[in-house]
């Protein structure tokens, strides 16, 4: 990768409409020299129509309910994704995404690769901390001591997410020096997903409880985190991108019983939260208040182990192409998800540029065909089809509903599918272990495409667990060979044909990505579902319609 | 009557012990730890990493050793840290400990207040509309689930009055109307079920009291009714029933679980399904043992107040 540029005005708007003053003055300037200088005699105050339009008034508060309690909002460490909805209003990382998952400077305004083992990170000058203390490479060192060996209350359990990193020196006062272990690319996706890869000042584990309290530089300082009940956050006032946020006070309260959100939306206790689909559209018949929907990370996937030991019908790659081959994913997502969703593959749709597109998927890889899928079972020798236990979560409830829907798809092929519901600690320790014939799970957000297809390098704990039987050296390459390039470019049609491979021999059969729903009171503007699963708009992009 | 006291007290150690084995037992043979469940299916963690989260949370090591470890450290106070976020169990349930006790002690005070005059009312009337009305009342009290009606009362609210319950809590010494309008519908939710079976309870034990001798004979001398029922009748209709009640403290205690988590009170039940959930062992074992203890602690009391309403019984 080369140096990135330092950056310029930015919009977190889904639709990119939301822009500043600032931004407004560089489009000015723009436009000419004669509008500028009108603009300058008229005034601020007498701005023209179109600019008061434009520019999102400041102020007001958005109370959001959590539908989980984050536990801790230490920034390092935390593995759940509501740890990140609690501590994400006020960490940052050195790179961040913008809506569309595009890398973009942060804390660090460029960087360079120097080797394919050195990466320097020039930092941001004058950024503050929420303490006042200027962010300095010193700061960015101790953060990521932090990150590789991650004190409680996080856990070192997330080191599976953190890249080759072997350590950081201080160059100069700006300058932050990162060592790799060996080539990582997904580094850059790491940072910018800014889960386990926030900056603190330097010594902040001895000034302050993080798991209840936190210094970082984003939009929001921490006021007050009550476990199991609320966190209240209040504007930087020194925050780096200027003009941001445009709220003044950020409230989450925890409120994991949905119909409890359903009742204070209604009430007006909060301003919005994160709804079941039939929730959001009973919800939508109020004309008070507006349903969000968008794609996210998550999506649902049929997991088959193939296994030394008995052999089992799947181990064919005919009989596994006739099962994708005879689920009709529309009809999965018509009947559990009310016709919002879309196909997914290995990776998921909205992923930045590395999924397959919709029209590979729906009219060629996850085509529904089911003469094909008959026809392959003949080819297997397994025409009279077999039995299978399909493991599923006992919740969320549409796992049980989907395993119904491929249960009666399959059965047209005679495949009888019998369903296993587990509790999610029962299931999460046997689909690690591998102890399941066929699994019935779901994905979910990663800061690198590896991320999704790691497990396909035969040295990963989960090929071992899952499928060791399985061979194809050219996946084995392209997955090998992607984390190690750098250049991302290079990076994107090793991926895709790691797909296509994949969607050839189907050891994961990819079904569905599922839309989350959001609903908020007409005067909460520009929040949108982001894709990562996170309430980033709250901190972003949103503002209160006077 | 001493020595009755001290026995039931004693009794109350083994139990406790007993528990506590059982709880830790009972926790570690669920499929999967809290690392599985944090992790699930991350295809990135090696046996390695996981062994060594295990180990920083203190989960490694024999059962015998762990629950030694625990043990040792809850009689001298320390309960250990919390899986999930590493903040003293102790401290953890100091927060929670009073809003369940609050919400508890509403709830079986309005189910007492409401239930027993209810049942006065039923045996003295009975057979007639408001006995009737009592009954069907009291059935449909032991049939409504209080999550249900914790659930309906929310929404009921939202929709015809436009309001619910404040959602961050509000302790009684900072605001003592807010603190009250927080936690009425989740105890009304939760006494419904303890106010039927009280009134059930109070009216049959009336029954069987007005047909006594001693209450016939009272009568006959021209005690005024009021008098006859509430000072003859009802002090001794009261004792089975105030057993009744020490019991429904721990029915009251398994509703508040549920009702917690609807309402968003932060109390000692939403924080046990939360840890059973997420296999937080340090703060299951920590809060079962603490509801135990109330239990037994409650029925402890019912023990003794019953030693001292009943003489017979403490006689052996």
């Amino acid at each position: 990768m080369s140096d990135i540029p330092s950056d310029k005005a930015r919009s977190d708007s889904p639709g990119g409409g939301d822009l500043n003053r600032r931004d407004l003055l560089v489009k000015a300037g723009q436009i000419g020299a004669g509008a500028v200088a009108a603009g300058s005699l008229a005034g601020a105050a007498k701005a023209s129509p179109a600019r008061r339009k434009a520019a999102p008034p400041r102020g007001g508060k958005v109370t959001w309910a959590l539908e989980q309690d984050p536990a801790h909002i230490a920034p390092f460490g935390g593995i759940l994704t509501a740890n990140h909805w609690g501590k994400a209003p006020m960490y940052e990382s050195l790179i961040e995404w913008d809506v569309k998952l595009n890398e973009r400077p942060a804390l660090a305004t460029s960087w360079k690769v120097v080797d394919a083992r050195t990466i320097d990170f020039t930092l941001r000058r004058g950024v503050r901390f929420h303490n006042g203390k200027e962010l300095t490479a010193a700061d960015a060192k101790y953060s990521f001591d932090l990150q590789l060996n991650p004190p409680a209350p996080g856990s070192v359990a997330v080191l599976g997410q953190v890249p080759a990193i072997a350590g950081t020196e201080v160059r100069s006062k700006y300058v932050l020096r990162m060592k790799l272990k060996n080539p990582d690319a997904r580094v850059f996706g790491y940072l910018a997903w800014n889960r386990y890869s926030a900056i603190v000042p330097e010594g902040m584990y001895g000034q302050v409880n993080a798991g209840r309290e936190g210094i970082g530089t984003g939009p929001f300082r921490l006021l007050e985190y009550q476990p199991n009940s609320h966190l209240e956050f209040a504007r930087f006032q020194n925050y780096w991108k200027r003009g941001r946020p445009y709220l003044d006070a950020l409230s989450f309260k925890v409120l994991p019983d949905e119909q409890a959100r359903v009742a204070a939306l209604r009430a007006g206790a909060i301003d919005g939260g994160t709804f079941s689909a039939d929730s959001a559209k009973a919800l939508g018949q109020n004309r008070n208040l507006k349903v969000l929907r968008g794609l996210t990370a998550a999506f649902r996937e049929l997991q088959m182990t193939i296994k030394p030991g008995d052999r089992k019908p799947w181990h064919d790659v005919r009989v596994r192409q006739a099962v994708n081959f005879a689920i009709n994913r529309q009809e999965i997502i018509n009947r559990v998800y009310s016709g919002f969703g879309e196909y997914s593959g290995h990776v998921p749709p909205g992923y930045g540029p590395w999924p397959l597109t919709r029209s590979e998927l729906r009219d060629r890889y996850e085509k529904h065909d089911l003469p094909k899928a008959r026809a392959l079972m003949r080819a297997a020798g397994v025409a009279n089809g077999f039995t299978v236990e399909m493991t599923t979560f006992s919740t969320p409830l549409d796992f049980a509903s989907v395993a119904a829907v491929i249960k009666a798809q399959l059965n047209r092929i005679n495949i009888n599918v019998n369903i296993v519901a587990q509790e999610p600690g029962t299931f999460a320790a046997n689909n690690g272990r591998g102890t399941f014939e066929w699994d019935l799970t779901a994905r979910g957000m990663r800061g690198d495409v590896d991320g999704y297809l790691a497990e396909f390098n035969p040295s990963s704990t989960a090929y071992q667990a899952w499928y060791p039987l399985y061979r194809n050296v050219r996946v084995w390459r392209l997955v090998g060979n992607g984390r190690i390039q750098l250049d991302q470019k290079k990076r994107i049609p090793m991926y895709k044909e790691a797909q296509r491979l994949l969607m050839n021999d189907v050891v994961q059969v990819p079904l569905v990505a599922v839309s989350k729903f959001q609903v908020v009171r007409p005067r909460v503007a520009n929040m949108y579902v982001a894709f990562s699963d996170f309430n980033t708009g709250l901190h972003t992009s949103v503002y209160i319609k006077r | 009557m001493y020595g009755y006291v001290a026995k039931r007290t004693l009794l109350v150690l083994p139990t406790l012990i007993g528990v506590s084995i059982a709880i830790f037992l009972m926790v570690r043979l669920l499929p999967g730890d809290v690392i599985d469940v944090l992790l699930g299916a991350d295809t990135q963690v090696t046996p390695e990493v996981r062994e060594q989260a295990r180990k920083q949370l203190g989960l490694d090591g024999s059962y015998a050793e762990q629950y030694w470890r625990w043990a040792s450290g809850a009689v001298q106070g320390d309960l250990g840290d919390s899986v999930r976020n590493a903040e003293p169990v102790s401290s953890i349930l100091r927060d929670a400990a009073p809003i369940t006790l609050e919400l508890v002690f509403l709830s079986l005070l309005i189910a007492v207040v409401v239930g027993v005059p209810l049942g006065v009312v039923s045996a003295v009337r009975r057979e007639g509309s408001s006995d009737y009305l009592a009954r069907v009342a009291g059935l449909i009290g032991v049939s409504i689930p209080s999550f249900w009606l914790a659930t309906l009362l929310l929404l009921f609210t939202s929709r015809a009055f436009g309001w619910v319950p404040p959602l961050t809590y509000v302790s009684p010494f900072d605001d003592l109307g807010a603190n009250l309008s927080q936690f009425i519908l989740p105890a009304l939710s939760i006494s419904v079920f303890t106010m039927a079976i009280v009134m059930r309870m109070v009216r049959a034990t009336m029954l069987e009291v007005l047909s006594q001798d001693y209450v016939r004979t009272a009568r006959a001398k021209g005690v005024p009714r009021r008098r006859v029922v509430f000072r003859h009748a009802l002090r001794n209709a009261l004792i089975p029933v105030v057993t009744v009640v020490g019991f429904e403290v721990g029915v009251l205690m398994s509703g508040a679980a549920i009702v917690e988590i609807i309402f968003g009170l932060p109390g000692i039940g939403n924080l046990l399904l939360q840890a059973i959930f997420s296999r937080d062992y340090p703060l299951i074992q920590a809060t079962t043992m603490l509801i135990a203890a109330i239990f037994i602690t409650f029925n402890l009391l019912v023990d003794i107040v019953y030693g001292f309403l009943d003489p017979r019984i403490a006689g052996g």
